[in-house]
């Protein structure tokens, strides 16, 4: 069942249009909407990713496909085919980019074509059901080839950037670390230094007063 | 005081003598001369010696534009020097006042006394402004006037207000006042002449016509044809042509003081400062000395402040927002001497003219400039500083910087050299386009649900008929094509759902009984888009008043039904119109008949007839608001149907009721069809939040309308439109303000009908002052009467009636109290009544407030249903339309119906509003009455038969109650329609349907018109007479 529908740009993650009621009965609607706001965040920054991806979240599957800059995706349940998602993907790539393919790159606005909301419906409800007969030719059909899309967890990709992040990190705190202890090392090295030749050092000169002290005395 | 005449002989020079003039009813020109007026009255002063003070009236006339008479020197001044001496003064005969004064009874002293010696004072007094000729002082004015000759039903005539002041100073007029004619012949005509003369003199001074407050004399009535302007004292109102006569009062109230006489050179100033009616009886009257004709009155409706734009061109139109006084007190102290309501009334979304719309601006990327620390919009009085590169806020003074897109250089003089391409930097009202982080979903589908009342009653009336012919009529312009969903439920001791889906020939009914668990039996397809469902929802409009026609069910399952509607728009949000018949009587909600026991009002339980009965309806409407539901609901009943309760759904979730008391179709059908029409298609604005913000030290404390607040100051309004409104009240956080101004700024955040999410911000300045009496000469009447309307209907729902009037009429007395005490050692008022001229209306309104209907008497004077809806609807009216409510337009028409080929032109000459006095109304004419709600036509008994049949046709001599005005082919009929029509396109918001009545036709004519006329006394209520004598008697008390 597609629970949820979203129309991103991929230049900069502006939401281009929404399903209609999405979210409905879902218990955990918001978290899974961030989930895909951080999705397209990550998609903006430029990393390449596949133009078709599936991604696992909780008893969920996100679904995506990019075409002409434009990031098309769905959630839905485990169960549910992965071949019908993404023709039900196609579909809405379809249609969007013959309504609007003209002003994707002009919108300036969020949800600039909202109105693509009604079609975003009236589709969803053709593959609400897996077993029309529809749905099930579809299904049968080998002309779309899902078997070599990659799937991934959640955590995974959204944690790329965080993986990122955190060897940058480390990398910065490694310099800036190595330098203290190259500072420490000169230090520790003119202390060994010290420590080896003052004894002799001392010596010499107790020796040397004490001629000295001699030589005044006599 | 005009008629004052007495005084006359003596006049001096001055131009005063002009005064006299106004007994010319016929100088209409005057208007001009206004300024002038004021001037003068300085001058006059004349005392009477003997006379008592007590008839001063200070004429306001300068009152409008205080500036004027700031600089006395002003116009007025050669004038008076111009005055020929007293020489023509002497020309009138004493002989002649005195009759006159016999009219006007107290001045009787000074009648006599040619010779006003100007006291001495005058003289000297004469500071500035004054010239010599103060001295003139006993000039009084035209009190020969009072010749009554005016027949109340001259008073339609519009008469230019002979402004005795004319007669000016000219001596040339002199030769041409035949003395007698003066007096008070009516054939004043001779006069003229010499007006035209003062025009030219004063031409400067155009003066504001209209209001002049009570001055006496001054006002004239209206109808020129009674020669003599004046009744005896005050003038009758002005007319609204302009009115000269300023000079005129103020001549006379001077003279009249002269005992007191102030030192002139004050009350120039005090001029300036405020009006002010003489009570005092005259001596030898028992009457007190107020005749109805000189009181102020609204007759040009409502007038927006200008100083509010004036001294802040950058500011909001007033259609916005408007403040109580545009000058907010600078402390505490200041802020409890100020008893009237200190906030705005701000209107969000109003109609603006062709030409002004609010400019949309979209920031895209750059992100929309706020303030860092109180979030304040970016607005054309932030200053940028540091060579363009940080912003200091107008609110809270931190340096912002200035985002590297937005970056502009400044020119020399410190202004953004890219100011005229930046609207946001202009102009006081603009639309940001929200970015994403403004939304918490992406923008909703507007949305329309349809909760239909089933039941018999509902059948019979006609209803279901009217209401599925209209929304089908209006599919086609429901505002958000092409994603616009609506959906239906009807009900009556079941629930009807309706299967709508686009793939269906006809829509499917299901029908729930299970009252007490309710469930959606369907999880789509009860709320379709209505672009794809178009047949189906058609055929089910078609179908619905014949589905019902049979049905004998009495029931309302309304709460159960309610909820069922709450869980299909739950997701969305929306608009949800609910038609309610009867009294909800199955299942949660259900209500039982309160309100006939005569026995509980006027007790300590009385309000509570006003508030929810269930508490059902309040948590259902604080649900429906979290989800983005506005609710708006339409009673029909003739019985009782509890709107206490049901319009608690429109009050929280910012909707409106519309009440029609005993729907018949044949009736009301037209006035439902319009204003439902209205209501679905005016620009509606969704899931809306209001929030106004402030300068530091001050606060808005409350909040008064039709809304649910979320926080401490962000209003939640799922639906609004342009004909709501909400008013707030502020205070003061410091002791002391000590900045010069202070901003305000209203955001309202909402998705369009468009979708797309935007946000309008409206963004006003006002200075802060520490004088009180600045803060009454910026006050305005029509946003103070907003505040005070909403008050006491709160105060309604907490008290008794008499408690919510009672405080009114209380803080009116305070504040005029205060007003007077700040003016009362300097110049001795004696009797008067003052008032600052921007609070003319204020007692007029304050009287028409408390016979309101949700204020109105007792048990018996408005059904309980009426008064809650009238609560409602009045909580949520803009200033305007409630000023139009409270002191509604009475018009006589028969005259310009009878008048060959009337045009548009002359549409403005015809609608002259009357007063509302019983007196106004002559038995020969035909009136119209538009309070903006309904229009009353009443037939005059001795109406010309013609005039009538042309009208009715040939059911003119039918009882008028079974009759409805419809077109006949006739020039007449035709005209009257057309005059109705361009009446109720000047106001749209709602439907002014016509009731006729005849004159003495009872009690329907008592119940339509004559309770209406609020300036009469009627049962138990006072008169504006009455009211005017009670609040100056309650100033005066412990003053």
């Amino acid at each position: 069942m597609v629970k949820m529908t979203m129309i991103a740009r991929v230049t900069d993650g502006l939401p281009l249009a929404e399903g209609l009621d999405d979210g409905r009965d879902l218990i955990d609607a918001e978290m899974y909407k961030q989930q895909v706001k951080a999705l397209f965040k990550n998609l903006s920054k430029g990393q390449n990713e596949a133009s078709r991806m599936s991604v696992e979240t909780g008893p969920y599957v996100f679904h995506y496909i990019i075409e002409g800059r434009v990031c098309y995706l769905t959630m839905c349940d485990r169960a549910y085919p992965k071949k019908l998602a993404f023709q039900y993907l196609e579909d809405l790539r379809n249609e969007f980019e013959r309504v609007n393919g003209a002003q994707i790159e002009t919108a300036a606005r969020p949800y600039a074509f909202i109105k693509f909301d009604t079609f975003i419906q009236k589709t969803k409800k053709l593959y609400q059901d897996t077993r029309t007969q529809r749905n099930i030719a579809k299904l049968n059909d080998e002309l779309y080839e899902v078997h070599q899309i990659m799937t991934r967890n959640v955590q995974e990709v959204l944690g790329v950037g965080e993986k990122l992040d955190q060897v940058s990190q480390m990398s910065s705190r490694l310099t800036s670390e190595s330098r203290v202890y190259a500072d420490k090392a000169r230090d520790l090295n003119r202390q060994a230094l010290i420590r080896k030749w003052a004894p002799v050092a001392i010596v010499l000169g107790v020796v040397f007063l004490l001629f000295w002290v001699k030589s005044k005395l006599w | 005081m005009g008629t004052e005449n007495p005084g006359r002989p003596n006049f001096p020079m001055r131009p005063s003598s002009t005064p006299f003039a106004s007994a010319l009813p016929t100088m209409t020109p005057f208007s001009s001369r206004g300024p002038m007026v004021g001037s003068e009255a300085s001058n006059i002063r004349p005392i009477p010696p003997g006379a008592p003070p007590t008839m001063t009236p200070f004429s306001s006339a300068g009152s409008s534009p205080p500036t004027r008479f700031s600089d006395p020197s002003v116009p007025s001044p050669p004038i008076t020097s111009v005055p020929s001496a007293g020489g023509p003064f002497q020309q009138y005969p004493t002989p002649p006042f005195p009759s006159t004064v016999q009219t006007t009874p107290t001045r009787a002293p000074p009648v006599g006394q040619p010779p006003f010696q100007p006291p001495a004072n005058q003289i000297s007094a004469p500071p500035v402004s004054f010239r010599p000729q103060s001295q003139v002082p006993p000039v009084p004015m035209v009190s020969a006037p009072q010749t009554v000759n005016f027949p109340p039903s001259s008073l339609n005539v519009p008469q230019p207000p002979s402004e005795s002041l004319f007669s000016g100073p000219r001596p040339n007029f002199q030769p041409t006042l035949p003395p007698p004619d003066l007096s008070y012949s009516t054939t004043k005509s001779t006069f003229q002449p010499p007006f035209p003369a003062y025009p030219s003199k004063q031409p400067a001074v155009s003066q504001v016509p209209s209001p002049f407050p009570a001055q006496q004399g001054s006002f004239m009535p209206p109808p020129p044809a009674s020669s003599s302007p004046f009744s005896s004292q005050q003038g009758s109102y002005v007319p609204p042509p302009p009115i000269a006569a300023p000079l005129g009062y103020q001549s006379r109230d001077q003279m009249q003081h002269p005992g007191s006489a102030p030192p002139i050179g004050g009350i120039q100033t005090l001029t300036e400062d405020f009006s002010s009616l003489s009570l005092a009886s005259m001596p030898g009257s028992i009457e007190p000395g107020l005749d109805y004709r000189t009181l102020p009155r609204p007759l040009d409706g409502d007038v927006e402040p200008s100083s509010f734009v004036e001294m802040y061109p950058m500011n909001c139109d007033p259609r916005y927002l408007r403040l109580t006084t545009s000058a907010i007190p600078n402390s505490q102290s200041l802020v409890s001497r100020w008893h009237l309501p200190l906030g705005a009334v701000v209107c969000p979304l109003a109609e603006a003219p062709e030409g002004e719309e609010v400019p949309v601006i979209n920031f895209a990327s750059t992100g929309i400039i706020r303030c860092r620390r109180c979030r304040t919009y970016v607005n054309p009085y932030v200053t940028f500083t540091d060579a363009g590169r940080k912003w200091r806020c107008n609110i809270c003074s931190l340096l912002n910087d200035v985002p590297g897109e937005y970056f502009a250089n400044l020119d020399a003089t410190g202004r953004r050299i890219d100011l005229d391409q930046r609207p946001e930097l202009i102009k006081g009202s603009v639309e940001f386009v929200a970015p994403t982080e403004y939304m918490v979903r992406p923008p909703m589908p507007p949305l329309y649900f349809f909760l239909i009342d089933v039941s018999i009653s509902a059948v019979r009336s006609g209803m279901i008929e009217v209401v599925a012919q209209t929304v089908r009529s209006c599919l086609d312009e429901l505002p958000g094509f092409p994603r616009t969903q609506i959906g239906f439920i009807t009900f009556d001791s079941t629930i009807h759902f309706y299967n709508m889906k686009s793939s269906l020939m006809q829509p499917q009914m299901m029908v729930v009984s299970d009252l007490d668990d309710i469930f959606v039996p369907l999880p789509d397809d009860l709320l379709v888009n209505l672009s794809e469902s178009r047949n189906v929802v058609e055929t089910f409009l078609d179908s619905l008043p014949s589905m019902f026609q049979d049905n004998v069910n009495v029931e309302s399952a309304f709460g159960p039904a309610l909820k069922a509607a709450f869980m299909v728009m739950s997701q969305l949000g929306g608009k949800l119109l609910i038609f309610q018949n009867t009294l909800p009587s199955l299942g949660v909600g259900r209500l039982k008949l309160r309100g006939d026991d005569l026995r509980v009002y006027g007790t300590d339980k009385e309000h509570i007839l006003r508030l929810p009965e269930d508490p059902f309806y309040k948590q259902m409407a604080a649900d429906l608001t979290k989800y983005q539901i506005g609710v708006n609901v339409y009673a029909f009943s003739d019985k009782y149907t509890d709107i206490a309760s049901l319009g608690t759904l429109a009050k929280y979730t910012g909707g409106q009721v519309y009440y029609y008391p005993s729907f018949q179709s044949g009736i009301h059908g037209e006035k439902l069809r319009h204003e439902l029409a209205r209501d679905l298609t005016r620009e509606t604005a969704w899931e809306a939040v209001m929030r106004i913000r402030c300068g530091k030290g001050i606060r808005f404390t409350s909040y008064h309308g039709n809304f649910m607040l979320r926080s401490t100051d962000l209003l939640a309004l799922p639906a609004v439109d342009c004909d709501k409104a909400y008013a707030m009240q502020l205070s003061l956080e410091e002791t002391l303000l000590t900045t010069q101004t202070v901003y305000f700024q209203v955001a309202l955040l909402y998705t369009a009908s468009c979708g797309e999410r935007r946000i309008r911000v409206h963004t006003a300045a006002a200075a802060i002052v520490t004088d009180l009496g600045e803060m009454y000469r910026q006050a305005d009447t029509g946003a103070i009467v907003s505040l005070f309307c909403r008050l006491a209907i709160e105060k309604t729902l907490t008290n008794k009636l008499d408690d919510a009037r009672n405080s009114l009429q209380v803080r009116i007395v305070k504040a005029l109290r205060e007003y007077r005490n700040l003016y009362a050692v300097q110049h001795r008022l004696g009797a008067r009544m003052i008032y600052p001229e921007s609070l003319k209306f204020l007692c007029l309104y304050g009287l028409a407030l408390s016979k309101s209907v949700p204020l109105k008497g007792g048990y018996a004077d408005a059904q309980l249903d009426e008064r809650c809806a009238a609560g409602f609807t009045m909580m949520a009216l803009p200033v305007k339309k409630l000023l139009k409510l409270l002191y509604p337009s009475l018009i006589r028409i028969d005259e310009s119906l009878l008048k060959p080929s009337a045009q548009a032109d002359d549409f403005k000459n015809i609608m002259k509003r009357l007063p509302l006095v019983a007196e106004s109304l002559d038995s020969r004419g035909l009136y119209i009455y538009d309070d903006g709600f309904r229009f009353i036509i009443w037939f005059g008994r001795m109406l010309s038969p013609d005039i009538a049949g042309n009208l009715l046709g040939p059911d003119f001599a039918a009882e008028l109650s079974r009759v409805t005005l419809h077109q006949h082919d006739n020039e007449m009929s035709r005209r009257l329609m057309g005059m109705l029509k361009k009446l109720r396109e000047s106001d749209p918001s709602y439907y002014q349907l016509s009731y006729l009545v005849r004159q003495g036709e009872q009690p329907r004519e008592g119940l339509l018109l004559l309770v209406n006329l609020l300036e009469d006394q009627m049962g138990g209520t006072s008169g504006y007479v009455d009211w005017i004598m009670q609040i100056h008697r309650q100033v005066q008390q412990n003053a």
